[in-house]
């Protein structure tokens, strides 16, 4: 990956982090794949929109 | 008598199989070989897309499919990674939490007991293996009308891999990790 592919595979992590953050809406698509629903849109994919639930896990 | 979930209940399983072939049609559904009669899914996902790490993944129904104990994170769908397996990877991470954290006491109190964020240990056979929490039970549905499908659990799992990939990665921090509104 040159440069400028990473750069904008980091950017797009970076906002992927920053909407799960925020609670706001992503999806998956049927590879498995996240992304945010605005982003998803985009780029005219489709999949299943997380349902909101908060991670727990074992104390 | 129907004992299990989806002889008492056809419908729901119909609407199981009807939502995993429309949202992840790569996986396929099959009956544990142990004795205890429990359906399960598997298939692989790529969450952080092309070039991202490839995570074979079962999903367990539990027999009284749909519920959600207090203590029960998933509900009565387990994600179970089988590559890369979750155990191994926590305890490779172990040794690094172990020294951000000082003590095993104090990793605890932040959450990384058992070295990764959001996960808990169970048993799996003869085995004990640590599952993927997907979510609080509180979130888990199950109504009669409305229940959390391995579809839905499957896309909390999808999202906890890119938590879990970036924190790996250290794109994010311990406490973003844990308290962020996942």
């Amino acid at each position: 990956m040159d440069n400028s592919n990473s750069d904008v595979a980091a950017a797009r992590r970076r906002a992927l982090a920053e909407a799960l953050r925020q609670g706001n809406p992503v999806v998956v698509t049927p590879t498995g794949e996240v992304g945010t629903k605005d982003e998803m849109q985009e780029n005219g994919m489709s999949g299943i929109q997380v349902p909101d639930g908060k991670l727990a896990g074992e104390d | 008598m129907a004992f299990y979930w989806y002889q008492s209940d056809p419908d729901l399983y119909q609407a199981e199989v009807a939502a995993m072939q429309k949202f992840f049609p790569s996986f396929r559904i099959n009956q544990l070989q142990d004795g205890t009669g429990r359906l399960y899914w598997r298939g692989k996902v790529q969450p952080t897309g092309e070039g991202g790490m490839v995570w074979d993944l079962m999903l367990i129904y539990k027999n009284d499919h749909p519920h959600a104990g207090k203590d029960e994170y998933g509900g009565s769908i387990q994600i179970l990674p089988v590559s890369p397996r979750l155990k191994d990877v926590a305890q490779q991470m172990m040794p690094l939490v172990l020294q951000t954290y000082g003590t095993y006491d104090n990793a605890l109190k932040h959450g990384f007991g058992l070295g990764l964020p959001h996960i808990y240990r169970g048993n799996f056979g003869r085995n004990e293996e640590y599952f993927i929490c997907t979510a609080d039970p509180r979130y888990f549905k199950t109504g009669q009308t409305r229940s959390t499908s391995a579809a839905s659990s499957l896309s909390w799992a999808c999202k906890w891999i890119v938590l879990c990939e970036m924190w790996l990665n250290g794109e994010i921090s311990d406490d973003v990790a844990m308290e962020g509104n996942y």
